[in-house]
């Protein structure tokens, strides 16, 4: 899986993000690193965050094609 | 033998701290389960391990019962905490430290314990 077609799933997920990036890894287009910065977060438990994330990838990370998945997510304030 | 879904439950519930992961402690699987476990470790925290791998059906029937759909889960005292990132985090800025002290007291013990679920 590309780290474009995340970055797609999570552009749509949270329109407003000010900091939204994508990294493989390893190259091998299953381990990714994302970054969400959106007002979508504020005043969220980290856990709720997280779940928004996990909600937006739901389709790969069902499938398998995403194998693993670091999550970094902060409110805009 | 219970259904695999009570088992998971039985395990959430009655242990203190409760980790679903790829392996073992003596062997981890996979990087997130290892920050999980580190994390978890250095806030002082019990462990009660589930390998997840010995069958899908586990991983299906967690994710049914915690709506997080990615291993590693970490539980305290029945509550979802979250995976190896949330962990890491709450171990950072003290929370998980402090979430500990609350719910199992400051001089809780720190045995690690595997648990193997029962597979019909």
């Amino acid at each position: 899986m590309e780290a474009d077609t995340i970055r797609g799933l999570l552009e749509a997920a949270f329109p407003e993000a000010t900091t939204l990036s994508v990294e493989d890894r390893t190259g091998g287009g299953d381990h990714f690193q994302v970054t969400v910065v959106s007002p979508d977060f504020e005043g969220l438990p980290l856990l709720d965050q997280h779940r928004r994330v996990n909600d937006a990838l739901a389709a790969p990370l069902g499938d398998g094609s995403i194998h693993e998945l670091r999550i970094k997510t902060k409110g805009t304030a | 033998m219970k259904p695999l879904n009570e088992q998971i439950s039985d395990v959430i519930t009655h242990e203190p701290v409760a980790v679903f992961m790829k392996g073992t402690p003596q062997m981890v699987m996979c990087g997130n389960s290892h920050r999980a476990l580190q994390a978890l470790h250095a806030a002082g925290a019990p462990i009660t391990t589930v390998d997840i791998l010995p069958d899908p059906r586990i991983r299906q029937e967690l994710a049914q019962i915690s709506g997080w759909p990615t291993i590693p889960q970490v539980f305290v005292k029945g509550e979802l905490i979250g995976g190896a990132d949330i962990t890491e985090e709450l171990l950072e800025s003290g929370e998980l430290q402090q979430r500990l002290d609350e719910s199992l007291g400051a001089d809780r013990p720190q045995d690690v314990k595997v648990v193997a679920l029962e597979l019909a």
